[in-house]
């Protein structure tokens, strides 16, 4: 009697159980799906969701870039989805946060990589689930799953940061040798190399020839390299670089900074050494480094007009939504897995001679260079 | 009254700290059902859950070791660093050296074995506090991760990748559904009302203590059964090729097996002896450096095998891998109830912690709440959870749920009230 | 002196909490400049009474009035209490152990100058009231480094400092020994000289017939009677019947001896102190214990007796130096805990709460704690049989709570040291060591504790009790040992053991003859 009873609830539990998960079984049709490629012309709906996964807020162009795209992707008559990942657990939160855009349902998944290699599983469920994935200023690697990267010619901004260091020090010391010291970013960022090649396939003749000398003879990218792209990291580098090798009267002419952040760091680092200033690079056009190339502090910076870049993300994303290829300008990126089909745009070299023109359409720079 | 009151205490099968578990259910379900109506269902859509379980497999693998070593009365902040660490060095050895994967588990759990081992050497047999042996262990393992790997991002093979990225394949006749998904989920209900007929016996044997009422155990295995089918039916009816991740059965098989020791086994008891009160478990005979050294070792252990999870998830090892980790494994403990100054606390309490922080953390993301929020609302949840808790004992009252059933007659009142830090408040007693 | 008006009335005091009534129409009269005493069994409302007088239940949280200096007092707070002149000093001294004896005399009461603490004002300050409670010692020692009796001593000039009036002291001499207790004594009567007036709440009768005015005998929350000591003179049954409700006829249960051979013996055995190595806690000692036999270690506080005890016990104190212990006959070594309960010893610590049990445990699982073994199979817990167990000794015992299930916060003292002692009954010992078994205790339980004792004993098996209070080894024991300093000074038998007899021995380094 009581067993029976309880058999029966058991069993009234269960159906319950069955009743609530309903008809809701996701296989249906789940399989076909999967395998749509880049080939498929049918695009999606015009106010479809786009999902946009950023790394923290911690550089001025990351914060403008999430604007940017929020406003943006509206204009265009999308739905967004605008993430950053958290200050400290950045990689997890980042995986998350495409999971979630994935769950979603987002047609299209805009990924400025935290850690471009440990995204694999993410940006693979991605595409399972039918989204197309753009990598967005860093190239993801190890995927076959990533469809396009989009992103500022980096190889040709480390060019144009070692043209600019040379052309700097000329300015100043018509004749070499001139002495200089080396820094690159995060090991962890794809791009950092590339900044670092670019640089080195401009300076490396002029080293080779005698023309410029590294101080402290530390020119492997793995010496010069700034974890996490933390100015306090540059500066306590910088800080002893000078206590080892510029403690002598030796003077340093310039030095090779990848980004902005950087920049400044190293330029704080020698004022409080009380030494004279060096030409120093950057990248970004940071407000506060815009500001210190007025003053005839920093030497040079890039402008990677970040509206640029998201603006032609957002046309990716429309011909996408059309069902039409988009544009691209570049097959040489190999992410590990495939070539990665890339639009790259051009970079441009500021310093305090071409701001004005540089910044002519930005209405917070402009300001600063009048 | 006494009624809902025998059902928590049977809920978690009469342990210490069950008020506050309790509780948590309650909480747990109220995020799921107000997240659930927010996102219109994407909740508990068969994705969402398959990633949820994915993304907080390691979290909670961790949790299960830092309620060991909580209840014993340390800390464990080094496990982020001893993620990493073992993370890169599998990686390593793995791509690199051209280790079989399963080889680089073994390594994996041997590293982490060595490394508890050092820590557990420090704080049982030199008596540093834990405190500090693991904020040293944190800098030292932290370090190492960027001695070995070079700040690199490093990738692993493919089979590496299923324990942290992995599903139950797909076998038998198609069902519409993933057929060993099912078959778990009918040995997850066999298995409760097992436990269920189980301990209605060994309640019988205990002489004046009453077994459940019928009722209770019914209504108790109807909804256990109810969820277990309800998110059977869920994990196996997600998009083909996926279905109950692996990182969840390992998630699960060390739940099981932790709960067993923690509750059924002398050394498990020995441990909550330790944290409760130290110097009357060392008077009782329990070897009080042996269960130090264990836990710490313990905990090291799982801290390997959460690293190498997030590593496989992540399918490459990061210099940026187990930040902060540490602190979502407390968090998760303490929410589920178990006492800053030891003695308390259960391995099904911190996982349902762990799961209501990210319940949380997947439904803010859900709708589409930024990460800054996210941390905002994360933080005040903890704080509230716990305050809640404290206050409630202040008031002489145990938690809300303790309030609408009154009874003095738990031990887990008395429990509670002296797990209470030495500052607050005693209940007024009527003593002179 | 009986017309002179009262310094205080509480009338009528009733105090409820959540279910439990703690005191009903409590009538307390405290005549100015005397000494009265509260006695009362644990639970009987005594401080419950102090802490409504002292306003740590404010006014308008309890019925009934107090009337104090002839108006009508209403205390918010402790502060308001101590405005008035009443300090209340609790058997858990208030003190921090790392700040000196001026630091703590002048907590939360600094003495100002300009905004800044004036240290040359409150040390000779600090020194004055020091001198005046008897206390000899530098002010800046620090708490932690002096003995609890002088703590004590601070404890009461830290009351001064704040003009007291109405001095209450709760359990004062209860950690304390036999000489810092008689000169607390001493004090109280120089206080009574001066005029200040005192309420001591004690357990301890013979102190309370030497020292009290006046008694009020409380019992389960209500006023039994007030006993003018001048006019009628204490009379320790009257006391004992008045708070127990009930005529305990002996205050131990009889008992026939049944004492067999000699089954564990000590020799030399010597034990440096765990810090200072030059040291020796134990000095050279030995002994027996019989069979059936209830072996009494008396000794001064700091004696030794403890330390000895603990050292025996897996070597649980100090470094071990040397000595054998032999059990029936053959040398055992007791190198850990586990090796002596595995050789059937146990340890009953004078400290239950902070070391003798898990106050996070329930009553079955700090019974089995013990000896985990005897409950399991391969390693995992068989949870019947520990309920099983655990039952059976709450009915032996007769353990007053519902359940086994219960809390053991949720004892009262005596039923906690039973739960102590069924958790060392638990492991089957040969031969039981009992610290202070009835420390904190009421007189009802201590009864059963000694009938509990006697039992133990009357199985065969061997029971050490090491106690302060001499009339309860004189009543129990079989034989008594003394210890002074560390070592054995003498063996008595139950004959010839008369309090003065022991406390020469406990005094004094001379063997004096044994009969």
């Amino acid at each position: 009697m009581r067993r029976n009873f309880l058999i029966k609830s058991v069993a009234v539990g269960a159906a319950v159980a069955l009743a609530l998960t309903g008809c809701s079984n996701d296989r249906e049709g789940g399989s076909g799906d999967s395998g749509s490629g880049s080939g498929d012309a049918k695009g999606f709906a015009k106010d479809a969701l786009i999902g946009v996964a950023l790394p923290s807020k911690t550089s001025e162009n990351w914060v403008l870039a999430g604007d940017l795209f929020t406003n943006g992707l509206k204009t265009a008559g999308f739905q967004s989805d605008v993430q950053y990942a958290g200050a400290s657990t950045t990689v997890a939160d980042q995986q998350a946060q495409i999971t979630a855009m994935v769950t979603k349902g987002a047609k299209v998944i805009v990924i400025g990589a935290t850690d471009a290699a440990q995204l694999t599983t993410q940006v693979d469920a991605a595409h399972a689930a039918g989204a197309k994935v753009i990598a967005y200023d860093r190239l993801i690697k190890n995927t076959a799953n990533v469809d396009y990267y989009i992103a500022f010619d980096n190889f040709k901004v480390g060019q144009l940061q070692g043209q600019a260091l040379l052309d700097g020090m000329k300015a100043k010391k018509p004749t070499g040798p001139w002495t200089i010291e080396l820094f690159s970013g995060s090991p962890d960022d794809n791009n950092a190399g590339v900044f670092f090649d670019g640089a080195m396939d401009v300076l490396k003749p002029a080293i080779d020839k005698g023309d410029v000398i590294v101080g402290s003879g530390q020119k492997d990218v793995k010496q010069t390299a700034i974890q996490g792209w933390k100015a306090e990291g540059a500066q306590s580098r910088m800080d002893s670089l000078l206590n080892s090798t510029y403690t002598s009267g030796k003077t340093l002419d310039g030095v090779l900074s990848p980004n902005d952040t950087l920049a400044r760091a190293i330029i704080t680092s020698v004022k409080a050494a009380g030494k004279p200033i060096p030409v120093v690079t950057g990248q970004d056009s940071e407000v506060e480094s815009v500001k210190s190339i007025m003053a005839g502090e920093q030497y040079s910076t890039i402008n990677k007009d970040t509206r640029n870049l998201v603006s032609e993300t957002i046309k990716m994303v429309q011909s996408l939504q059309t069902g039409a290829a988009p544009q691209t300008n570049n097959d040489t990126y190999n992410n590990g897995a495939k070539v990665v089909p890339a639009y790259l745009l051009n970079p441009v070299i500021v310093t305090k001679a071409n701001a004005a023109e540089a910044y002519a359409n930005d209405p917070k720079l402009s300001a600063l260079t009048k | 009254m006494s009624r809902i009151k025998e059902l928590q205490k049977n809920l978690f099968g009469g342990t210490t700290s069950n008020a506050r578990q309790f509780g948590m259910i309650f909480t747990l379900v109220a995020i799921i059902l107000f997240f659930q109506f927010k996102t219109g269902g994407l909740t508990l859509q068969s994705g969402n859950l398959i990633a949820l379980t994915q993304q907080y497999a390691y979290i909670s693998v961790l949790s299960i070791g830092m309620l060991m070593v909580i209840v014993a009365g340390h800390i464990d902040l080094s496990v982020g660093s001893v993620a990493a660490f073992v993370g890169i060095v599998v990686a390593k050895t793995v791509t690199e050296h051209n280790l079989p994967w399963p080889l680089g588990v073994v390594l994996g759990l041997v590293v982490g074995a060595l490394i508890g081992a050092w820590q557990g050497f420090w704080v049982a047999y030199v008596g540093i506090p834990a405190f500090i042996v693991t904020l040293a262990g944190m800098l030292l393992f932290r370090g190492g991760n960027q001695y070995i790997g070079n700040a690199d991002t490093v990738p692993v093979p493919k089979g590496f990748t299923e324990i942290g990225a992995g599903y139950l394949p797909e076998v038998g006749p198609d069902t519409g559904y993933n057929n060993l998904t099912l078959l778990l989920g009918l040995l997850a209900c066999v298995a409760v009302v097992w436990r269920e007929l189980r301990a209605r016996q060994v309640r019988t044997q205990m002489q004046g203590a009453e077994p459940a009422p019928m009722w209770i155990a019914v209504l108790r295995m109807v909804v256990m059964i109810a969820v277990i089918v309800f998110v059977t039916l869920r994990f196996a009816g997600g998009r083909v090729g996926t279905s109950f991740p692996i990182s969840g059965i390992i998630l699960a098989v060390l739940v099981l097996v932790y709960s067993f020791y923690t509750r059924n086994t002398a050394g498990g008891r020995h441990i909550y002896a330790v944290g409760g009160n130290a110097r009357a478990a060392e008077l009782s005979g329990v070897k009080l450096r042996r269960v130090n050294f264990f836990v710490m070792m313990n905990m090291s252990v799982l801290a390997a095998l959460a690293g190498m999870i997030f590593v496989a998830r992540s399918a490459a090892s990061g210099p940026q891998d187990g930040l902060s980790w540490e602190l979502d494994a407390i968090a998760a403990v303490f929410i589920g109830g178990a006492a800053v100054s030891g003695g308390l606390g259960t391995v099904g309490g911190s996982i349902v912690g762990g799961l209501v922080m990210a319940v949380l953390n997947n439904g803010l993301q859900l709708t589409g709440t930024g990460s800054d929020m996210v941390q905002i609302i994360k933080g005040l949840f903890l704080l509230g959870a716990v305050a809640l808790d404290v206050y409630n004992k202040k008031q002489g009252r145990f938690s809300i749920i303790g309030s609408l059933t009154r009874s003095n007659r738990s031990r887990h009142e008395a429990a509670d009230s002296a797990s209470t830090e030495s500052n607050v408040v005693k209940q007024p007693a009527a003593r002179s | 002196m009986s017309t002179a008006p009262p310094l205080l009335e509480m009338r009528s005091i009733t105090k409820t909490f959540p279910g439990v009534k703690a005191l009903s129409d409590v009538q307390l009269t405290v005549r100015d400049g005397e000494i009265h005493a509260i006695c009362g069994e644990n639970g009987a409302g005594k401080s419950t009474l102090m802490k409504v007088l002292s306003g740590v239940y404010p006014y308008g949280s309890y019925d009934g009035s107090i009337i104090y200096r002839g108006n009508e007092a209403k205390f918010s707070d402790i502060r308001a209490s101590e405005q008035a002149g009443i300090v209340i000093i609790h058997q858990e001294l208030a003190l921090v152990p790392g700040m000196s004896i001026t630091e703590n005399i002048f907590l939360g009461n600094e003495p100002r100058r300009f905004g800044r603490i004036d240290w040359k004002a409150a040390n000779s300050k600090a020194l004055e009231l020091m001198s005046m409670v008897g206390l000899k010692e530098d002010p800046d020692t620090l708490i932690k480094d002096i003995g609890v009796g002088k703590q004590q001593l601070v404890e009461i000039a830290k009351a001064f400092a704040k003009d007291v009036q109405l001095l209450i002291l709760d359990e004062p001499t209860a950690a304390l020994n036999e000489n810092d207790s008689q000169h607390l004594l001493d004090l109280l009567r120089g206080f009574r000289k001066r005029g200040i007036t005192s309420i001591m709440i004690s357990h301890k009768l013979n102190e309370i017939e030497a020292i009290a005015d006046s008694i009020t005998i409380l019992r389960d929350g209500k006023t039994i009677e007030t006993i003018d000591v001048k006019g009628e003179g204490a009379d320790e049954d009257r006391i004992v019947r008045g708070m127990v409700g009930r005529d305990l006829g002996s205050r131990f249960p009889d008992h026939e001896p049944n004492i067999g051979e000699v089954f564990f013996e000590v020799r030399n055995w010597t034990v440096r102190h765990p810090i200072s190595a030059d040291r020796l806690v134990c000095k050279n000692s030995s002994f027996t214990v019989r069979r059936g036999e209830i072996v009494g270690f008396a000794g001064l506080m700091g004696a030794g007796r403890t330390e000895l005890a603990m050292s025996l016990f897996g070597r649980s104190y100090g470094v071990y130096e040397s000595g054998q212990i032999f059990k029936d006959g053959k040398e055992i070594q007791l190198k850990t805990v586990s090796d002596a309960i595995a050789n059937g010893l146990a340890y009953v610590s004078e400290d239950r709460k902070a070391v003798g049990l898990n106050l996070l445990d329930d009553i079955k699982t700090s019974v089995v704690a013990a000896k985990l073994s005897k409950i399991t199979h391969n390693g995992v817990l068989d949870e019947a049989a520990e309920y099983r167990e655990a039952e059976a000794y709450r009915k032996s015992l007769r353990i007053k709570t519902p359940t086994v299930d219960e809390g053991v916060t949720k004892l009262s003292g005596g039923n906690q040291q039973k739960v102590v002692l069924a958790k060392w009954m638990f492991t089957d010992p040969d031969l039981l060591i009992l610290d202070e078994p009835t420390r904190g205790i009421d007189v009802g339980a201590k009864y059963e504790i000694y009938g509990i004792i006697q039992e133990l004993a009357s199985e065969g098996r061997g029971v050490v009790v090491i106690s302060s209070e001499l009339p309860e080894l004189i009543g129990l024991c079989d034989r008594i040992y003394t210890v002074f300093e560390g070592a054995i000074t003498g063996e008595i038998m139950r004959r010839d053991a008369d309090p003065e007899t022991l406390m020469k021995q406990m005094t004094s380094t001379k063997k004096l003859a044994t009969s």
